[in-house]
């Protein structure tokens, strides 16, 4: 019956801890998270300098919220757990859909015009081209992850655009890596025979040396189309203090220390805005993925 | 000798229970033979046994400084599981106590055990977000049911003699607390301690879906390759597990709940209105709100791809259950006391505990990262995990067993003496483990695997919350149906009774 004691006192501490405890959110701290595309230990690297760079510009106490996957990013901006988010172009769009009044804020200079790269391994005997080449058909293909827009929502676009079928029929079988670190790893090691992949991540990994590329090369790349921004929730002023969204988008735009951008990476920011993003949202409604 | 042929009995046929359950498991290995060349079991990588060998040298060589804030998500973990046991004792107690009363309060708990703690959190993170309640709940809620259950047949099961000298009229309370609570305590406290155990693996496994705990940092170590951080965190994860008696002693329940309390965080700044729009409408498709009778076929007709997502994990299920029945029967003998030597010994039951404390989703997810994403690794962790729960159990049961012909070979025992004793209840063991299993192959589809929790995972990835609540319904459903179907085709009752297979 002791046993049956020390529950109970158990119990009690429990409701008391429950209500009693301080709740966290409450606190200003300004807080912002990042999709998770690449490899985390550079996720997270990248983003403590970022948060060391906000803080010391906007003059409050910023944190980095690390994620597992790009729902959560955009679930943790729902419900007010990161005020600022670096996002992909669909999961942008899905995330001010969410939050009404917030707005995208800046993009890298290279958003304005990215691109996907369609990677293939060594056997599959592809050779980099002007179109996708019909040879395609038949092989083992894999995205990166099931939101990420250049690693799903444009390569599906235009396999779509060039074969007029969807991936399932046009390949023996299709996967999503996840991120596109592991699309570069699973093409190299042939566990699929091609795989679409952000280029910016890509020329990071060749330029790390990362890469065997007697393994796998870039055999096409898309068109462009913007992606990447930064999304603000349109309370900040609220919480923050009038002018608030202006200092961001300022203490962003004027990131110029070679070293943060290099972590993104990109050679600076320019301004964005949520128009700038339509293209994207019709894609992603003709497939399906937005409603 | 000569036989002659009308007075021997065929191989398998005759009424005996031999017999019987013999032409039973051979029926259910055919149905799997069958199965088979249905599943997609390809080897997608090309080159596993390389990256087997990396996983094996980060195993062996550990890089334990290479964790980062090791403590903290070792913290974590503890303390989601045991608020979220205790959390689910308070729900399920009181549902206890009424649940051969009533029949919804049945219902509900089968309704919410049919689904698995991961998808539970996955729904609770769009309203709570990253928190120490999504945690929380994701145990509580399935735990209340299971508890409910659990609890009420072992109440059941209590003497009757010390509630009949009751006066009549005695509130159900008191009855509880004089007659039942003092004569069923020690069984109670057992179930929940297994049930404690069962929280830790889970709350391990909720990093996989982006809570900070010891799973989040296995995941992204064991996915980006670095297999000796990833080595360092698993077997700092074996040793929480085998260490449990004794950090989680009676004795010290007390101490460790309040110390554990403050590592529980963050709280969510729960959003009243975002929940009540979540549980009002964001989870039901719109044209059933509106009462719009033709969106909604249309809404049925845009539900992603059912039929197979079903098919796959009806397939799996039965695979795994198969496989792992095939596993308990070849591995059991590794850690009884009749076969072999102390070291062989001592090295099956090391084996057979390592198996058993990996959960599934950890075993398929490693599987996955050396074979590619077909349904091979998950049947793999399916038969592997379950099989050596069971052969560890049949061991057990085994112990007590006397061969009373001396001088067999280890042979002539396991056949003639041994298996026909341990059999029906192996058998029977599998059958109660087919509705964790199918519960299981339903998950792992969150891995990649074309199963329901693939489809799931889709929906939650892409916000539909109505299609991913309706999945989710599907999948516990199907769950209960495959539960009701393995207790009519069970052919006896276990004569192990064991909390694990609860």
């Amino acid at each position: 019956m002791r046993s049956l004691a020390s529950l109970t006192s158990l119990l009690a501490i429990a409701t008391a801890g429950l209500i009693g405890l301080p709740s966290v959110a409450a606190a200003d701290t300004f807080r912002f998270t990042a999709i998770p595309d690449e490899d985390e230990s550079r996720l997270v690297e990248r983003f403590s300098k970022v948060a060391d760079y906000l803080s010391d510009t906007l003059e409050v106490d910023v944190e980095y919220v690390p994620v597992k996957s790009y729902g959560a990013a955009v679930t943790a901006f729902r419900n007010d757990q990161v005020q600022l988010a670096w996002f992909g172009g669909l999961s942008g769009v899905q995330a001010r859909r969410l939050v009404p009044g917030s707005q995208a804020l800046a993009q890298g200079v290279e958003d304005a015009a990215f691109e996907t790269y369609f990677l293939a391994h060594a056997s599959t005997g592809l050779e980099p081209a002007d179109t996708l080449p019909d040879s395609i058909e038949g092989k083992t293909f894999t995205f990166g992850a099931k939101t990420s827009t250049s690693g799903r929502l444009m390569p599906e676009h235009y396999l779509r655009e060039r074969f007029d079928a969807a991936p399932e029929e046009l390949f023996t079988r299709v996967g999503f890596s996840g991120d596109h670190s592991r699309t570069i790893a699973l093409v190299e090691a042939g566990t699929y025979d091609i795989g679409a992949v952000n280029f910016k991540v890509w020329d990071a990994a060749l330029a790390n040396g990362d890469v065997d590329t007697d393994k796998v090369d870039v055999i096409w790349s898309t068109p462009s189309y913007p992606d990447y921004q930064w999304t603000l929730r349109g309370d900040a002023d609220e919480t923050f203090g009038a002018g608030f969204t202006d200092r961001v988008r300022q203490a962003l735009l004027s990131m110029d220390d070679p070293e943060l951008l290099e972590s993104f990476p990109r050679s600076g920011f320019i301004p964005a805005d949520n128009d700038m993003y339509a293209p994207i949202e019709s894609v992603a409604e003709n497939l399906g993925l937005l409603r | 000798m000569m036989a002659s042929g009308d007075s021997r009995p065929g191989l398998l046929a005759g009424d005996g229970i031999g017999a019987r359950l013999a032409r039973h498991s051979l029926w259910l290995i055919a149905l799997a033979l069958i199965a088979i060349p249905l599943a997609d079991l390809e080897i997608l990588s090309r080159d596993p046994w390389a990256e087997l060998g990396r996983m094996a040298l980060g195993l062996a060589l550990p890089d334990l400084g290479a964790i980062e804030t090791p403590l903290q998500a070792i913290g974590l973990t503890v303390a989601v599981a045991f608020w979220g046991t205790l959390s689910g004792v308070v729900l399920g107690l009181p549902l206890a106590l009424v649940y051969s009363r009533s029949r919804w309060v049945r219902a509900a708990s089968a309704g919410v055990r049919a689904v698995h703690e991961l998808f539970w959190a996955l729904l609770f993170l769009q309203v709570f977000g990253l928190s120490a309640l999504t945690a929380l709940a994701a145990l509580a809620i399935p735990y209340a049911g299971i508890f409910a259950k659990v609890y009420a047949e072992i109440l059941e099961q209590t003497p009757r003699a010390a509630q009949e000298a009751l006066p009549e009229g005695t509130s159900r309370l008191a009855r509880l607390a004089y007659t039942e609570l003092p004569l069923a305590f020690a069984q109670l406290a057992a179930y929940t301690r297994y049930r404690f155990e069962c929280a830790l693996r889970a709350s391990v496994l909720l990093g996989f879906v982006g809570l900070p705990t010891l799973g989040y940092q296995l995941e992204s170590a064991f996915r980006e390759g670095r297999y000796h951080e990833a080595g360092a965190l698993l077997w700092l994860f074996y040793a929480l597990i085998a260490t449990l008696p004794w950090w989680a002693h009676r004795r010290l329940l007390l101490p460790l709940g309040i110390a554990s309390v403050t590592l529980l965080g963050p709280w969510p700044e729960i959003d009243g209105g975002l929940l009540w729009r979540f549980v009002s409408q964001d989870i039901w498709p719109r044209a059933l709100l509106t009462g719009d009778i033709s969106g909604l076929v249309d809404w049925l007709m845009g539900l992603p791809a059912l039929v197979t997502a079903v098919a796959n994990t009806l397939l799996l299920g039965l695979l795994g259950t198969v496989g792992a029945l095939l596993i308990a029967l070849a591995l059991w003998p590794l850690a009884s006391r009749h076969f072999g030597n102390p070291l062989t010994r001592g090295a099956g039951r090391g084996i057979l505990i390592l198996l058993r404390s990996t959960p599934e989703l950890m075993l398929a997810f490693i599987f996955l990262l050396l074979l590619g994403p077909s349904l091979l690794p998950a049947w793999l962790a399916l038969a592997l995990h379950n099989g050596a729960l069971i052969a560890f159990l049949v061991s057990r049961h085994a112990h007590a067993i006397e061969p009373g012909m001396a001088g067999l070979p280890a042979s002539g025992r396991l056949a003639y003496e041994l298996l026909p004793r341990v059999y029906p209840g192996m058998l029977a063991l599998v059958y109660y483990r087919a509705e964790v299993i199918l519960r299981e192959s339903a998950l792992l589809g969150m891995l990649g695997v074309a199963t329901l929790g693939d489809i799931i995972d889709d929906a939650f990835q892409m916000l539909m919350f109505d299609v991913a609540f309706a999945l989710l319904v599907v999948t516990a459903l199907l769950n209960i149906l495959v539960d009701a179907l393995a207790r009519r085709l069970r052919p006896c009752e276990p004569p192990i009774d064991d909390p694990c297979l609860r």
